[in-house]
């Protein structure tokens, strides 16, 4: 089954502290208030992201479609922190902390069924019109939609993404929910 | 023959037996006022002249029951201590109904003072005290029966075992409890009902029935539009038929999965006005909407949806 990631959350840090203020003032598409948010707010345009900066040399890269992307995107923002005048010693280690996958079961849901068969389920379409799952393995979060699209998020790689996605569509033949 | 007896000999007739000796049917109906056993499928009497072992008096609701019933105080946990301890009489009599001395009277008065301050002894005691009030405050509001505010305060008690109040408001806690035991009775109410009773923001208190849920190990089953059709009825005066005839839409409904992912009010809510059509009732897609805290739009996407799939034709 092939699913679509549609977004990827990755984290370095520098381990070393940052002056926000300098990158604010040599860089553009730099936003930093520190009044309402203690970190810098950095967008890129290739590849496109958005990451946040903060002052403990932490940073969050997020709104990429890919790992590879989400790593150029890193690398690239902090070359451009080097051209803001900050010295950085260390090789970056990059983790993705989050990936959001899409797929599309292709097959109706009924998600009154599925609530009362599974474990572990949350549905309550009187505040949401999924269904939550929380899957333990892979330890993800699952929203199923009475279309049959579903929605995978939590996930740490593509590879748990797909096999999430694999065994709720197992689980669903298994219990004769889906056909 | 005492009734404990009787009760002990009917349990067995009934344990005994479960088919009709006629049809071998096994829908058998105990009929007390003429103390029978009847087959419901072909009439055949299987027993007759039974004890009932209940009590002598009806009562149809809770306000009766505790009038008739003649044994003792039952423990509530709508009261923090259970309703269990014993409290200090405000009558200044002895137990020959004689007035006591005013030196006495001046004791029981200081003795009544301080059980009462002892009677909430802690900080965790106050706290529930203070909870199972405002329990009661939100269920008053709504005009919930006895049953659900003792099954609302039953959750509450768990939660506070669990430790799931720290960093949830009392406020909070105490209304998600009153939506989960509704939904529990199956008498839902909308959570923008309890919001407005409790004035807590309906979002919080949905977040905090989740995590009650999920925390408690409890699986509510999702409420069915079905569920809300009395209400929605008696509350546009719409009749029994009309009631009948949208449950029976519903459930056409729910076989072919269109309720999947819909909100059941407007589900429901769609179903009555198709229902109040159908039958010549009439009421106007706004009453309904208001009725079911819905909006038209809603009820319209519902309707158009329902007919359609489900084949109804409808000429308004």
């Amino acid at each position: 089954m092939g699913v679509k990631v549609e977004n990827v959350v990755a984290s370095v840090t520098l381990n070393q502290r940052i002056d926000l203020e300098l990158i604010t003032k040599n860089l553009e598409n730099a936003e930093y208030e520190p009044e309402q948010f203690p970190g810098l707010v950095y967008h890129l345009t290739e590849p496109k992201a958005a990451a946040l900066i903060f002052g403990s040399g932490k940073i969050v890269c997020t709104g990429t479609k890919s790992v590879e992307e989400a790593k150029r995107a890193i690398y690239k923002i902090i070359e451009d922190i080097k051209r803001a005048g900050i010295e950085i010693n260390d090789e970056p280690e990059i983790t993705v902390q989050n990936i959001v996958a899409t797929a599309n079961l292709n097959a109706e849901l009924n998600l009154d069924a599925i609530a009362i068969s599974l474990d572990n389920t949350e549905y309550e379409p009187e505040q949401f019109p999924g269904l939550v799952y929380r899957m333990n393995d892979p330890k993800v979060v699952l929203l199923l939609f009475g279309s049959g699209k579903i929605v995978c998020t939590g996930a740490k790689s593509v590879e748990d993404a797909e096999r999430a996605a694999e065994n709720i569509y197992k689980t669903l033949k298994e219990l004769g929910l889906i056909d | 023959m005492n009734s404990r007896g009787g009760e002990k000999l009917v349990k067995r007739e009934i344990e005994y037996i479960e088919v009709c000796p006629e049809c071998g049917s096994r829908k058998l109906e105990m009929d007390y006022e003429r103390a029978e056993l009847i087959c419901s499928e072909c009439g055949y009497v299987v027993d007759d002249k039974f004890i009932d072992p209940g009590p002598e008096w009806r009562a149809f609701d809770h306000e009766q029951r505790i009038k008739r019933s003649r044994v003792g105080a039952p423990i509530s946990y709508t009261i923090h201590d259970k309703g269990l301890s014993t409290i200090i009489d405000w009558r200044d009599k002895d137990g020959y109904g004689k007035d006591i001395s005013p030196t006495t009277r001046e004791q029981m008065y200081r003795l009544r003072k301080w059980q009462q301050r002892i009677r909430v002894s802690n900080a965790i005691e106050r706290n529930l005290a203070f909870a199972l009030t405002e329990l009661d405050r939100i269920a008053s509001r709504l005009n919930l029966p006895k049953s659900i505010r003792e099954t609302a305060a039953m959750y509450y008690r768990k939660a506070v075992e669990k430790g799931l109040i720290r960093g949830r408001s009392i406020e909070s806690v105490a209304a998600a409890s009153i939506y989960a035991a509704c939904r529990q009775c199956k008498i839902p109410r909308m959570l923008d009902e309890i919001a407005e009773a409790a004035k807590i923001n309906r979002k919080e208190i949905g977040r905090t029935f989740r995590f009650l849920a999920r925390e408690l190990g409890i699986n509510f089953k999702p409420a069915t539009p079905i569920d809300y059709v009395p209400r929605l009825a008696s509350a546009l005066k719409l009749s029994g038929e009309v009631q009948a005839k949208a449950i029976e839409i519903l459930k056409l409904a729910m076989q072919k999965e269109l309720t999947s992912g819909r909100g059941p009010a407007g589900v429901s809510a769609a179903a009555i006005y198709i229902a109040s059509v159908l039958l010549g009732e009439k009421r106007t897609q706004r009453e309904v909407a208001e009725a079911a805290k819905v909006t038209e739009v809603t009820i319209r996407n519902r309707y158009k949806e329902l007919a359609e799939k489900l084949n109804i034709e409808i000429d308004i």
